[in-house]
């Protein structure tokens, strides 16, 4: 098979994105990330979970202790919008290395560029297609973005542009 | 369509095993019964070969990617139009002068 390329992994990674928030059924923004990773789908009930901790180091960062169960370890003072967007972005780690993501071929496909894809998964999670193009015919500008969805202003405004119009 | 269905179906595989399962057991074309693609689309997906599911993704957009239509366009005619290969005898307004 061709080296998978950048449009093609993206694809890949909006749709995941997608399943996961057809999952959460969220009507309105903001999307509960932080609800999946406390209740997740059945399939990934040993891989998801969030831990706060003290630390100077990183916003967050997805682990799997010795008793098997995954869990993003996330700095308990970080901003609302900045926590949401960091549990999104490690979940993409917790997809991964769990037990269905390595049947899906998850790691071939994903390891080599897991920050671009992190930092997109994390985009699409936060912003799914449906909620954007409503916030669109609603009227909603660029610069009410960030709040509505409750992101970082650099992850919005990479996703506003990401998304025709 | 093709593009729609397929973007379901890839989303439904993070959380529904079943779907890897019918991949797994080499059944996949039960699931692709159940949503939007053409007889031939069908066919096609259902003979790709791949070592795993990420990889029947892929593949499987490429083949859905390289079927769909362009846009449509408005196609105005060419300006050369009536002028190439023109047989005199075939016009119907074709006049002779004495």
């Amino acid at each position: 098979m061709n080296p998978i390329t950048r449009e093609e992994r993206h694809w890949f990674l909006r749709c995941l994105a997608q399943g996961l928030y057809e999952y959460m059924g969220a009507a309105a923004p903001p999307v509960p990330v932080e609800g999946l990773l406390k209740h997740p789908p059945e399939t990934f009930a040993d891989d998801f979970g969030v831990v706060d901790m003290y630390s100077t180091l990183w916003d967050a960062t997805f682990a799997r202790p010795p008793n098997g169960q995954g869990s993003v370890f996330v700095r308990i003072d970080l901003p609302p919008a900045e926590r949401r967007h960091a549990l999104a972005r490690e979940l993409l780690s917790a997809l991964i290395t769990s037990r269905h993501g390595r049947a899906m071929g998850l790691v071939k496909f994903l390891m080599a560029d897991l920050r671009d894809s992190a930092e997109f998964f994390a985009r699409c999670l936060l912003v799914p297609e449906p909620l954007l193009q409503a916030f669109r015919t609603r009227g909603g500008q660029p610069e009410e973005f960030a709040e509505a969805f409750g992101l970082p202003d650099s992850a919005a405004a990479l996703r506003w542009q990401e998304t025709p119009v | 369509m093709s593009m729609q269905a397929l973007n379901r179906l890839v989303a439904r595989s993070i959380i529904d095993p079943t779907v890897l399962q019918a991949f797994g057991s080499g059944h996949i074309g039960e699931v692709l019964d159940d949503l939007d693609f053409s007889p031939e689309m069908r066919r096609a997906l259902t003979g790709l070969e791949a070592e795993s599911w990420s990889e029947f993704a892929i593949q499987a957009y490429r083949v859905v990617k390289a079927s769909e239509r362009p846009a449509v366009r408005v196609e105005l005619p060419s300006p050369l139009e009536g002028l190439i290969n023109e047989q005199p005898g075939k016009r119907s307004d074709y006049g002779q002068v004495a």
